[in-house]
């Protein structure tokens, strides 16, 4: 459809018009941010500089280099979690507790199969579980959206905290591990049943190829398919969508298990790829941080891309702070909190004209 | 004209009360005022002429300071006085009724007068509140019940609430945009009542309207707006005739529209047939009571009725929309079952009451609004053929002339009218089996609104049913084959154009059987 | 008595979700919705426990502790209504921005000890059987919450502020047309609920748990946005709310140490399930219950 002569319009000149302005807001988020986390910095004794030059020389090592890029799969498919169902005009706050539930998932499957059956199908079932328990988890609040018509923001967000707390029972007792020293924890995965690695020693794992080919695929879902097409009417005005006869209900539910799914995956990732077993706070905010991610990326898919692996950069900045600096890491969420508020808050609400 | 205009008009009863000079206001390009004179006299009522965009809301907003004129001067009792803001406006004395009224639905009329009145401090003194509002209720002859929820009042009922408002927060002068677009005849004839009332009591008015008659009925003086500037100033509006001040407002002057009815003849079966349909209504109440109601091929019914009788329900069951609780609609004969999708292959079409909120997608283009019914269709397609909506969008746009808005314009960024169009185009552009069309003129200029009339006649003609609900009468008067009209719900009557009335019809709005 | 162990639990451990519920209804009743309360909540708590710690006295500890929940909620009604950000994405990264500060800066305060608030028996009060011990011998912020509770419902539903509050929420354009202008109303409401979210953090650190540790809070912020659904916007039924999360926080520990093992994490669950359920039960009132303006929020969220 792109050789055709005839012309067909660009299918979303409003985000053409912002552009200079989103360009603008980018730069001076990435510009600006870093003075106000450094005066923060600042007034806490350390020097600013030196925790900047920390930062980019642990970047440039190769190690820290793929660890961002492991946290960045993660958070790609977190953001894309989020970004398809606000396609529809769904806001999922809920990508922590499908994250969770993925894992747990993608854990339940492991422990029972993965010292009957080979790696590789393990591996296959344990990315469908986590899908499918994602998908469940936010079929549920779509469930509820649909039926009784309670808010899908409210809802993600307070099944979130029982998901975590769902993990939290079954690796307490049922799934714990008896040799965890004490530390409450399911069983560590099989080694075959991990998701491969790309050079021995290292820690980047396929995780990225799978959120690399969800990014591509949801990219062209949204963009060439009626299924794209329809959930921009949606998302637009559901009452239109509605009037044009396309079926609303269906069209929601679709894209809030796509985003479940979505999350379910990054759940798999994180387990399979870096954890290997359930633990307390494994999930680190990801659901959160991808929250952001897809809003810094106004849920455009590609961008998402970018924001994930800058987000990343970011928190793995976090560790060199706690070493070289003796900043606590979550101090690198001020930084990461500050470049949000920036991008947020450049961007002008066209929304409603008087 | 305006040379042989000046020697018409007539001097004001009384010093004017409020007198603007060179008044001129821009957005961006677009001069929506354009060096206006005009002024207000104490005790008269004024009205403002003019079609959509004549640049009437634009005034009224300058002297309301919710705009801030580029250039031009108030005078005030005589005094020269800076109006930069709403309060400036209102410690001068002038008050506006919105037309879409600014009150709080969950609050209470007590409560939305005192959100309104000019207090300090965190004390409300509710007692205090409900006396004061007993007590200019009965000066002004506006009864209100200040313990009532506004969310349970009528339109009506909220408009007297909202000009008791504007009046006890110390207005001289009234500024009512609009007033009578929601009201049936009699509830116009109330507030006309009021109105002089009013007047009497010193009060000045000044009315912006596009309805020539209520201007006569009302005004002791018009001022004709057209593109931005004063066209017609502080003329009496006795001493013009009907088509002299259609000429000043639109500039040219309007053929009436061919008024020959194509017999409909009773053998056909019905395209749309409605037997004992019951529906609720959003707030939970039952909207339609008992409606039986055949439209056939080639009639164009209208629908009458005060805002709020069931109308817009009435069309959402027509076109699957909304369900019914009992009886039943049939389509083409065969019996919807509330689905649009059925509707639309039935071959429905509909121009929602509230495009923007009903038809709108902000973010998306014409073309592509263009293409939400095929993407909605069966999917045996991954992907949206856009080579086909392009072709179809060019046929539509040459059936229908409405002069729509250029293909790859995003519709949030179009103002109402070209909203409208881009609708219209969509539902009239191709012949269709059943036309439900609400308020299609609303927001259009007089040259448009006969180019969509005479749409929907070509549909009758083609052998579509149509149905227009409108709050016009006369054009309900001279397009339609038959005339319902809805009371509460109810179908109160159904009349022949030619054998009835505005007045017969307000009747059977306001409850009564026709006579 | 595990009854009444449980109840006064229940109004100790509530009380800090009752201040965050009640700052946030203030907030929501103008129109703004700050999931960023559990950011203001860990500021309240950090900047009150380090003011306490450096002198002494948990009072200035209490009202700096305000101060810093209201600076927090500041930058999101800025965000919101100076910068026309999202709302629920601008309350997240407050939280994260509070998480973040409270990391940075509370370190140093891990571990320190303070002069904490100490209970007070009421005299006369707290000898009633039964209601005594559960409502009359706690510390003096548990007090002052019985006053603040029909404070800001006279506020809210009585006074001139309070219409012109809800008019913010209700319908903006009815309350600029009289000359109020909504985002000032903003702003004081949401900063308003700053300070009182504030409040509840410094009730954390200096009478509850009368120590710091990072991300304390876990999860209390969030309940109280909860609650304010759950109490549909109304403050007085915020308390009973409270104090029902607060006592299924406290059930766990008090079975506990009377040996009845069991999974603690389902009672955990339980706030958020209860609040689920009741959306559900009562979804349909709940909807029209909401301020009007503040449901377009969730309503329809631009997609762009």
């Amino acid at each position: 459809m792109t050789d055709t002569q005839v012309t067909v319009p660009d299918v979303r000149p409003q985000i053409v018009d912002n552009r200079q302005k989103q360009v603008l807001g980018w730069v001076v988020a990435v510009a600006g941010a870093p003075v106000i986390f450094g005066a923060f910095v600042a007034v806490k004794g350390v020097n600013p500089f030196t925790v900047y030059a920390d930062m980019l020389t642990s970047l440039a090592d190769p190690v820290q280099g793929q660890a961002v890029l492991v946290r960045a799969a993660v958070l790609l498919l977190a953001g894309l979690a989020v970004a398809v169902p606000a396609r529809a005009g769904l806001l999922n706050v809920g990508g922590e507790g499908q994250i969770v539930i993925g894992a747990v998932s993608a854990a339940g499957v492991g422990l029972i199969a993965d010292q009957r059956l080979p790696g590789g199908l393990v591996l296959v079932l344990m990315v469908l579980a986590a899908m499918a328990g994602g998908a469940a988890w936010a079929g549920l609040a779509a469930g509820l959206r649909l039926t009784v018509k309670v808010n899908e923001a409210i809802s993600t967000l307070l099944l979130n905290f029982v998901a975590i707390d769902i993990m939290l029972g079954l690796i307490y007792d049922p799934w714990k591990d008896a040799s965890g020293f004490g530390q409450p924890s399911s069983r560590p995965l099989a080694d075959t049943a991990r998701l491969p690695l790309f050079t021995t020693g290292g820690t980047l794992n396929a995780g990225i190829v799978l959120a690399l080919l969800a990014l591509v695929g949801v990219w062209a879902a949204l963009r060439y398919t009626t299924w794209g097409f329809r959930l921009r009417v949606v998302g637009g005005n559901p009452e239109a969508a509605r009037r044009a006869g396309m079926r609303v209900g269906p069209l929601l539910l679709s894209a809030m298990l796509v985003g479940g799914a979505l999350a379910g995956l990054a759940g798999l990732v994180h387990f399979a790829g870096t954890e290997f077993k359930l633990r307390p706070g494994m999930t680190t905010n990801f659901g959160y941080i991808g929250f952001l991610a897809s809003w810094l990326a106004m849920h455009r898919p590609l961008r998402v891309g970018l924001a994930a692996v800058l987000l990343a950069a970011i928190a793995m900045g976090g560790d060199s702070l706690q070493i070289d600096a003796g900043l606590p890491a979550a101090s690198l969420n001020v930084l990461m909190a500050v470049v949000l508020l920036v991008v947020l808050g450049s961007r002008l609400a066209p929304r409603r004209k008087s | 004209m305006s040379v042989a205009a000046e020697t018409r008009v007539r001097r004001g009863p009384a010093p004017a009360l409020l007198a603007v000079r060179g008044l001129t206001c821009r957005f961006g390009d677009v001069v929506a005022n354009d060096g206006i004179d005009f002024e207000v006299a104490a005790g008269e009522v004024h009205a403002v002429l003019g079609e959509n965009g004549a640049g009437k809301s634009t005034l009224m907003k300058l002297i309301y300071g919710v705009y801030r004129p580029d250039a031009g001067e108030f005078d005030v009792d005589g005094v020269p006085t800076v109006i930069r803001s709403p309060a400036a406006a209102r410690a001068a004395g002038i008050g506006m009724v919105f037309q879409d009224l600014r009150l709080v639905p969950a609050f209470t009329v007590a409560e939305n007068i005192g959100l309104a009145l000019p207090m300090r401090g965190p004390l409300l003194g509710r007692r205090a509140l409900s006396r004061r509002i007993v007590e200019a209720s009965e000066r002004y002859g506006l009864p209100v019940e200040p313990d009532a929820l506004v969310r349970h009042l009528s339109i009506g009922e909220r408009q007297r609430v909202e000009i008791l408002k504007v009046l006890m927060s110390g207005a001289r002068l009234l500024i009512l945009d609009e007033p009578t677009s929601v009201l049936a005849p009699q509830e116009v004839d109330a507030l006309f009542v009021a109105m002089r009332a009013l007047r009497t009591a010193g009060l000045s008015l000044v009315v912006i309207t596009h309805k020539l008659n209520e201007a006569r009925a009302i005004a002791d003086r018009v001022t004709v707006l057209r593109g931005g500037r004063v066209v017609l100033r502080n003329a009496d509006p006795a001493g013009f005739s009907d088509a002299e001040l259609v000429e000043a407002m639109v500039g040219q002057t309007v053929p009436p529209l061919p008024r020959d009815r194509a017999g409909s003849d009773g053998g056909v079966a019905p395209a749309v047939r409605l037997a004992g349909v019951r529906a609720a209504g959003d707030r939970g109440h039952t909207a339609l009571h008992d409606v039986d109601l055949d439209i056939r091929p080639g009639e164009l019914l209208g629908v009458a009725g005060v805002a709020g009788s069931g109308q817009r329900e009435l069309c959402e069951v027509i076109l699957g929309l909304r369900r019914v609780t009992a009886g039943t609609v049939h389509l083409g004969g065969a019996e919807l079952h509330a689905q649009p999708r059925q509707a639309i292959a039935a071959g429905a079409v509909g121009v929602p009451e509230d495009p923007v909120t009903d038809a709108v997608v902000p973010g998306l283009t014409v073309l592509e609004h263009l293409a939400l019914g095929r993407a909605a269709g069966g999917g045996k397609r991954v992907g949206v053929d856009w080579r086909a909506v392009a072709a179809q969008a060019e046929r539509l746009d040459g059936t229908a002339r409405l002069r729509m808005a250029p293909r790859h314009r995003v519709l949030g960024e179009l103002s109402g009218g070209n909203i409208q169009r881009v609708v219209l185009t969509r539902a009239l552009g191709e012949p269709a089996a059943v036309v439900v069309a609400a308020y299609p003129s609303r927001g259009l200029d007089i040259a448009t609104t006969r180019r969509t009339q005479e749409l929907l006649i070509e549909q009758r003609d083609a052998g579509a049913a149509v149905l227009v609900v409108s709050e016009d009468l006369d054009e309900l008067l001279s397009i339609s084959d038959r005339i319902a009209v809805l009371h509460d719900g109810h179908l109160a009557g159904a009349v022949r154009p030619e054998e009835t009335d505005r007045y017969a019809i307000g009747r059977l709005m306001l409850g009564g059987r026709a006579a | 008595m595990i009854v009444i162990e449980v109840l006064a639990g229940g109004v100790r451990g509530g009380t800090a979700i009752l201040y965050a519920a009640l700052g946030e209804t203030l907030a929501e009743r103008a129109g703004i919705i700050n999931l960023g309360t559990e950011g203001s909540m860990l500021a309240g708590a950090l900047t009150a426990y380090a003011i306490t710690a450096e002198t002494g006295s948990p009072w200035a500890g209490v009202v700096t502790g305000a101060l810093a929940g209201a600076l927090l909620a500041a930058v999101h009604v800025f965000m919101v209504v100076a910068r026309g950000a999202n709302q629920l994405a601008t309350g997240l990264v407050v939280l994260f921005l509070g998480g973040g500060l409270t990391a940075m800066f509370g370190a140093a305060y891990v571990g320190r000890s303070i002069t904490p608030f100490r209970p007070y028996a009421i005299p006369l009060l707290s000898d009633i059987p039964g209601l005594g011990p559960v409502l009359f011998d706690h510390d003096p912020l548990v007090y002052l919450s019985y006053l603040l509770a029909p404070a800001l419902w006279w506020l809210l539903f009585r006074s001139r502020w309070g219409l012109i509050v809800r008019g913010a929420g209700e319908h903006p354009a009815a309350l600029s047309a009289y000359g109020h202008s909504p985002k000032l109303v903003r702003y004081l409401a949401v900063i308003g609920g700053g300070l009182l979210t504030g409040i509840g953090g410094a009730h954390l650190s200096t009478a509850y748990a009368n120590a710091w540790f990072e991300n304390m809070t876990t999860g209390r912020g969030f309940i109280a946005v909860a609650l304010v659904i759950f109490a549909a916007w109304h403050p007085l039924r915020a308390v009973g709310g409270a104090y029902l999360f607060g006592a299924a926080l406290a059930l766990s520990p008090a079975l506990q140490a009377r040996g009845y093992g069991f999974n603690q994490f389902v009672l955990d669950a339980l706030p958020y399930l209860v609040t689920i359920a009741a959306l559900i039960v009562l979804g349909r009132r709940r909807i029209n219950a909401a301020p009007e303006d503040l449901s377009r929020v969730f309503d329809l969220t631009p997609s762009r």
